[in-house]
């Protein structure tokens, strides 16, 4: 037991350090889908548009070298996605939880036949130059907090504005208390002049786009390479921190650190444990997520017309 | 409003409707349930759109396609569901949908401008609390003062006492009168006559979607009114009782029971429902009585306290143990919990017994005896239906209510619980409903009636116990019956806080 608390000490510099790259992807497709389920709608096809985001996003880097245009496009691509599921679930009314897993299979198909067709012939698996991590003279040199704080990449930072925008769109802007109003019950927006459907639209393209902006991430900056289903259920992780997160994006930033923490602890456990099949550490994000969720229970209150469609009446 | 029609599905609710608002007047509008009040009112806040018709103001023809355009014309509506986020504050709520003033929300600004308009209105609200945390009275206040802050010089109020305690009723009044006299013009959609003779300067009643009478309030009387509603003179609210007694009786003991939230909802209630009596329980809606109700048929779990039977404890026991011991149930959610919508009704009529004999045999239903019980039901308690296959939801409320009340009284349960058992049905089928619930007293069983009718409580109830935060009063006996002794009670007068 001592030796296992002393490597859990050892490892605490590379968990802290770790675990920002780590939870990034998961945190950006949360903070998405925190828009979209305080405007009403259940996205359960993130995980769908999240493997989207990570072929398109490795394709156009690829070809270009651009990333920045890599993330936009990705992140395009899924919104592209989530305008589907808007279509059936919004003007159609269909089922959210049904639409929402096809959308799932497509983004998981799509992204496999993208590769194929592109790469399907190449003899070594084609790789991209992870994106470079921000070095700031002094700054990036401070012992211990220098690499944490100022020595992330570009897109951490731009996640972290993207976060401090939408914590003040939603609770300080009269568009977010408007779309808040359409997530507990559009017919009273609707009274107050407020469009239910707009609202629902705009917030699951941008839900969608921060999915491929997260699916991306993991190709271009976590690995530099692309294979099948590399999310590995993420998309759905980022659901259940949403609730983890009772809505409020700084309680969804906290869990996807925990999550991203996590995840760096299982990363490095498996190499101290040789002799263990790794399956057994991998299972532990998961794991500590369905804790997170148990620990929330029942008491967080839910956006009143979540996953419900609305329809008007007369 | 001119010759407005409106058709639904199957029923023509509006038909060809002249109706006439004076500025600075009080208009009720009567009628009974389904005549279509709400729904001509509808039409005029932009809910829904006529088929045929137009609205005129000041003789200048307007196209109202929905609220907001009806809120340009100054016509707010607060409708019987209130148009309020539970968890948002009043500030909030009052900032939906807010155009002016830049991206931000500035709730401060926002306000001073309530606070304007409050004292403006004489209304008083704490702007900072959530809206669930509000009394009804209160979230109405909130409805009329969001309207007046948006602007609506005629405000269209539905049915806006039904849930309000006599002296909150007064309140309101009391306001009505004051915007008034500011210059606001009123409408209010009701079913009850009084209201029209206490505050209305004129009187328009719809029967079955036509105008049937139009009138000043000089010299009318509720006997003119009540014929023009109902097309003939019914006696309401005198029942025949006989007295029987038989010495049982369902006996609830400091009761407490956990609400959804996990806070104590009901606590230590006691109660005696006898044979041969109805229990009335009055209270304003959400002090407990659902809460009561569900532990007392086992669908709560009670955190302390006894229920007896005939002296038999059932506080352990399961919902089909309790309904073997001879209970039953009429819960107010007619279509969701009251009946299986999709089933037809002669399943719908054994969902007490349909576990054993004779409508189970070897395991297998036996439709039958099963149909011809539903046939009983229908026939005995004058459901109109085509047969017993119609399903549940395919009814009428009213009807379906008859069935239900027909189901649980013609099985041999000895207590019944029915929670607001007439609530939107027409007049006919609340007579029918009353009427039975009396038969059933008469013939021995015990009723325990829950309803937000404080007027359908004081005529059906040989005694009435108040519920408030959880607590029940002392019964009151029938002798000292008092609407406003009780309204008090309702309002926590006599309860200890």
């Amino acid at each position: 037991m001592n030796s296992l608390v002393s490597i859990l000490l050892l490892l605490l510099p590379t968990v802290v350090l770790g675990m920002v790259p780590r939870a990034a992807p998961i945190f950006a497709a949360a903070l998405g889908e925190d828009v979209d389920q305080s405007a009403g709608t259940l996205n359960l096809g993130v995980e769908g548009m999240m493997l989207l985001g990570t072929i398109i996003g490795f394709v156009i880097d690829f070809e270009t070298g651009d990333f920045v245009l890599a993330f936009i496009v990705a992140g395009l691509a899924s919104a592209l996605l989530a305008l589907f599921h808007g279509i059936a679930t919004i003007s159609f009314k269909a089922d959210q939880v049904t639409s929402g897993t096809a959308i799932w299979f497509i983004g998981w198909g799509l992204s496999g036949f993208i590769y194929s067709s592109l790469f399907g012939k190449a003899s070594s698996p084609p790789v991209v130059k992870t994106i470079p991590t921000l070095y700031i003279p002094h700054l990036t040199d401070i012992p211990y907090i220098g690499k944490f704080l100022f020595g992330q990449d570009p897109v951490v930072y731009a996640l972290l504005i993207t976060f401090l925008a939408v914590q003040y769109f939603l609770f300080h802007t009269k568009a977010g208390l408007n779309l808040r109003t359409v997530g507990e019950d559009p017919l009273v927006a609707e009274i107050m002049g407020v469009n239910p459907d707009l609202y629902r639209y705009l917030a699951l393209i941008f839900g969608g786009f921060m999915a491929g902006v997260g699916g991306a991430y993991i190709t271009l900056s976590l690995v530099g390479s692309f294979y099948f289903d590399m999310t590995a259920g993420m998309g759905f992780i980022a659901v259940a921190l949403v609730y983890f997160g009772k809505w409020n994006p700084v309680r969804v930033l906290i869990g996807s650190l925990v999550f991203g923490a996590v995840y760096v602890l299982y990363l490095a456990l498996e190499t101290y444990f040789p002799a263990t099949p790794y399956q057994f550490f991998s299972m532990f994000p998961y794991i500590a997520t369905m804790i997170l969720i148990i620990l929330v229970g029942a008491k967080a209150h839910a956006p009143a017309a979540l996953a419900l469609p609305y329809i008007k009446e007369g | 409003m001119k010759g407005i029609v409106k058709q639904f599905p199957g029923v023509l609710a509006v038909d060809h409707v002249d109706f006439e608002l004076y500025p600075k007047e009080i208009h009720a509008l009567l009628g009974e349930n389904g005549a279509g009040k709400t729904t001509l009112m509808n039409v005029l806040y932009g809910v829904y759109r006529a088929d045929e018709g137009q609205i005129l103001i000041n003789g200048k023809e307007v196209k109202i396609r929905n609220a907001v355009d009806a809120q340009s014309n100054g016509i707010g509506m607060v409708h019987q569901h209130f148009s309020l986020i539970p968890v948002f504050t009043v500030k909030e709520n009052l900032s939906i949908g807010l155009r002016t003033g830049g991206f931000r929300l500035n709730l401060n600004q926002i306000e001073s401008k309530i606070e304007e308009a409050e004292r403006n209105y004489g209304i008083e609200i704490d702007l900072d609390k959530k809206v669930q945390q509000l009394s009804v009275g209160e979230q109405q206040r909130v409805e009329i003062l969001k309207l007046l802050f948006r602007g609506a010089s005629t405000l269209i109020l539905d049915e806006p006492t039904s849930s309000l305690t006599p002296q909150e009723v007064a309140n309101l009044f009391k306001s009505l009168r004051a915007l008034q006299s500011e210059g606001k013009t009123i409408i209010i959609i009701t079913h009850k006559l009084y209201e029209v003779l206490d505050i209305a300067d004129r009187v328009t009643v719809l029967r079955k979607g036509k105008v049937v009478f139009k009138s000043m309030k000089e010299g009318l009387t509720s006997q003119v009114l009540t014929e023009a509603m109902i097309g003939r003179g019914v006696e309401l609210s005198n029942y025949k009782r006989e007295k029987v007694s038989s010495g049982n009786s369902l006996v609830v003991e400091g009761l407490s029971v956990r609400g959804d939230r996990n806070d104590e909802v009901v606590s230590d209630a006691s109660l005696e429902v006898r044979a041969g009596e109805i229990l009335g329980i009055a209270g304003v809606s959400g002090n407990g009585q659902k809460e009561l109700v569900e532990s007392i048929f086992g669908l709560r779990k009670s955190k302390r306290g006894r229920i007896t039977i005939n002296g038999n404890d059932i506080t352990n026991l399961g919902v089909k143990e309790r309904i073997k011991v001879g209970l039953g149930y009429i819960p107010e959610e007619r279509k969701t919990r009251g009946a299986a919508g999709s089933l037809p009704l002669t399943l719908n009529s054994v969902m007490h017994d349909h576990w054993g004999q004779p409508y189970l045999t070897r395991g297998a239903f036996n439709y039958k005896a099963i149909k011809k019980f539903a046939g009983d039901i229908i026939s005995g308690f004058k459901v109109a239906s085509k047969d017993e296959n119609v399903l549940a939801r395919d009814l009428s409320g009213g009807n379906l209510q008859k069935f239900i009340v027909g189901r649980e009284m013609i099985r041999n349960s000895s207590f019944l619980m029915s929670v607001n058992p007439t609530s939107g049905l027409d007049v006919g089928a609340t007579e029918y409903v009353r009427n039975e619930l009396v038969a059933y007293r008469n013939k021995g069983g015990g009723v325990l009636l829950v309803s937000e009718d404080l007027d359908e409580v004081l005529a059906l109830s040989d005694r009435i116990v108040v519920m408030y935060r959880g607590k029940t009063s002392k019964p009151v006996e029938q002798k000292d019956f008092d609407r406003l002794k009780i309204g008090a009670m309702m309002l926590g007068e006599g309860f200890s806080h």
